[in-house]
């Protein structure tokens, strides 16, 4: 479960401070797939850094998977991206210079997985997105829904509890959307919870759950759960 | 993850061969310098004689003048008068011992095929063969019966022999040298010493003389006096003897003295010998007797140049400045590095793990720019050789140790340049650099 408590997240400079998340309040549960939408600068982007611990929060509580994340080391909060979270970009954030086999390969070696075990999650991830038969090719050599589809593979080589995809269709067009989101709800129905940041209305509302955002704040949440006591662990 | 980065590392030298090759060749240059400089001193400086080094000791009495020292500011002179080499030389309180002089004379080989010519001597004592362990070819040194009773005996250097007899055996043939012939008892095989220590007096790194002959024959012969030769008073009368038996000092005095204990009794029978002196109305000045071993002694003798010493330090202010430069490019190759940063550190990368990485590729350009450093250091020891000719080729020359060096060196300069610039690569803050793409 992903849980964000009463989460601020605010930049100060000499002159302003800027709010960019306030009071924000939204859980997850295991098995959500979860679309924010809102408009631009709303903070949709800075909600999906924090939740995927790229970013740090000013106030507040965040709970990964029942663990607070606030005191975390930087090695510890690595070590928890790469085991319990998978990233989706919207620019695909592929290593030009890699081929798909070892572009797939790049969280497991953080993860220090043997040979034997890197390569059969590989293997079968690039599977999975169907694109086994070109794990030698390199990124250029694909189309941008393909290039989407091996950051899938990569995001899901490690068995995420959680894949959080920033505007993973933007940069395609709406065949390809449709193609990249029917993998997304495939992915969800095996038991990946996904939240999802985008601006089209079309695929949030293929979501099970959409939130909206707006000045920082959750402003609509079409399945609004009660936010539970958490104690601190 | 060793190998993983490596294999990195090499991509992305790859990737950029022309700041790759940039990085490499400051740290080539860097290290070549200094590796040329490094080497002359490094051999300059080292151990001729490393496995008795500490049980040869150099003899050094104060005979000088009551008003000022031979060598300020209270060192005694650095070479004995004639009387006092031996007098010592007779009294042989040391288990080997052997005053020294240097000296030119004439060598005819009765070869009417072989003209005379002028050769280089040593005057010595037969302990000098087995103290400073010289190689024979052929035969061995004399005896001390033969020092004693002035028996006319030599010793040939190997390219000597070489140039009279054509490189054979010539135990028991005779060679002239001021009308008297000398037999030859043995002939020495290449003797290379860096430096020379047995007398540095004049240049350390001389090769050794072309002859051997008993000490004893400087008086016989009345042979001239070579090196340096030094008096804080005048001889006492006109001619060869009155020179020898004055204050002037031009000898030189090794003692083989094994064990410390050795080395105080021997210490204590020269200041017995100075008291001795001064009751004969000699040694004007307090007792100042000295023993060095090898190594002291060079460094009293500042065998290794002071300008080479400058020169060390400049090469090593020049890496200093390919070492800088070398931050600047790697930060300029870093820099465009950032989103494969941020990319690696949204999966799962630490900060110390993006460090490593770029740490690791730092050293690699190390040890690429270390092996390039060797040919130029190489080009430049080539360079020394054909600037100062025959003694420094001996010391122009990589041995393993100095490899060894100049890798690690150049890896460790390598690594502290890639320090701040690896440490700027890890401190990318991924969600801005993700957000910028």
């Amino acid at each position: 479960m992903l849980l964000m408590k009463n989460v601020q997240k605010s930049f100060r400079t000499e002159l302003v401070e800027t709010h960019a998340l306030r009071d924000f309040n939204l859980q997850v549960k295991d098995g959500d797939f979860v679309s924010v939408t809102g408009p631009s600068g709303s903070g949709k982007t800075t909600f999906l850094n924090i939740a995927g611990l790229l970013e740090t929060y000013t106030s507040g509580q965040y709970f990964l998977d029942g663990q607070d994340v606030s005191a975390l080391t930087d090695r510890q909060r690595s070590r928890l991206r790469n085991e319990k979270i998978g990233f989706i970009f919207q620019s695909f954030n592929l290593i030009p210079d890699l081929n798909l086999y070892d572009n797939v390969d790049v969280p497991l070696r953080y993860r220090g997985f043997g040979t034997a075990e890197r390569h059969q999650r590989i293997t079968q991830s690039l599977e999975r997105v169907g694109l086994a038969n070109r794990m030698k090719h390199l990124p250029s050599q694909l189309s941008g829904g393909q290039q989407q589809r091996v950051a899938i593979a990569r995001a899901l080589a490690g068995e995420p509890r959680f894949l959080l995809a920033d505007e993973p269709t933007g940069n395609l067009d709406s065949q390809m959307a449709q193609s990249v989101m029917a993998l997304l709800k495939e992915i969800n129905r095996q038991g990946t919870t996904i939240v999802m940041v985008t601006h089209d209305p079309e695929l949030a509302s293929q979501t099970a759950r959409t939130v909206i955002v707006k000045d920082g704040r959750i402003c609509s949440s079409d399945l609004p759960d009660p936010i539970p006591a958490v104690s601190n662990q | 993850m060793f190998s993983y980065y490596l294999r990195l590392a090499l991509q992305s030298l790859r990737r950029n061969p022309y700041l790759s090759s940039l990085m490499t060749l400051a740290i080539a240059l860097g290290i070549g310098a200094s590796m040329t400089t490094l080497t002359i001193n490094y051999l300059m400086s080292s151990d001729p004689i490393p496995h008795k080094s500490k049980q040869l000791y150099y003899v050094q009495l104060d005979n000088w003048s009551p008003y000022s020292a031979a060598r300020e500011p209270n060192d005694p002179p650095d070479q004995l008068t004639w009387r006092d080499a031996t007098q010592l030389m007779s009294a042989a309180k040391a288990y080997r011992q052997s005053a020294m002089a240097s000296s030119g004379a004439v060598i005819e080989s009765g070869n009417p095929d072989i003209k005379p010519f002028l050769a280089s001597l040593r005057l010595n004592f037969a302990d000098f063969f087995p103290m400073f362990d010289a190689p024979f070819l052929y035969g061995n040194g004399w005896t001390s019966n033969d020092d004693d009773k002035r028996v006319p005996v030599i010793v040939l250097s190997k390219p000597i022999n070489d140039r009279l007899f054509g490189g054979e055996n010539s135990v028991g043939r005779y060679v002239t040298i001021e009308n008297t012939q000398f037999r030859v008892t043995g002939v020495l095989d290449n003797w290379v010493l860096v430096p020379r220590f047995y007398d540095v007096t004049t240049d350390a790194f001389q090769s050794v003389e072309d002859v051997f002959i008993p000490f004893y024959f400087k008086q016989t012969l009345q042979l001239s006096n070579g090196g340096n030769t030094n008096c804080w008073k005048s001889p006492e009368g006109e001619g060869f003897e009155a020179f020898l038996q004055s204050e002037c000092v031009n000898f030189q005095m090794w003692v083989e003295l094994p064990t410390p204990a050795d080395r105080e009794e021997y210490f204590n029978y020269l200041n017995a010998y100075a008291e001795e002196q001064k009751a004969l109305g000699r040694f004007p000045r307090p007792i100042n007797n000295r023993l060095s071993d090898v190594m002291q002694w060079m460094e009293n003798e500042k065998v290794v140049a002071d300008d080479a010493q400058i020169m060390m330090w400049l090469a090593f202010l020049f890496l200093l400045v390919c070492l800088l430069n070398t931050v600047g490019l790697l930060l300029s190759k870093f820099s465009t590095r950032t989103s494969d940063i941020a990319l690696r550190r949204a999966i799962g990368a630490s900060r110390q793990a993006i460090f490593t990485q770029y740490i690791l590729e730092s050293a690699l350009v190390g040890v690429l720019g270390g092996l390039f450093g060797l040919i130029l250091a190489n080009v430049g020891l080539i360079g020394i050789r054909s600037l100062y000719g025959d003694f420094i080729s001996e010391l122009a020359t990589l041995d393993f140790t100095m490899i060894s060096v100049a890798i690690l060196l150049s890896i460790l300069v390598s690594i502290l340049a890639g320090s701040y610039p690896a440490w700027r690569a890890c401190s990318v803050p991924p969600a801005s650099q993700l957000k910028n793409q």
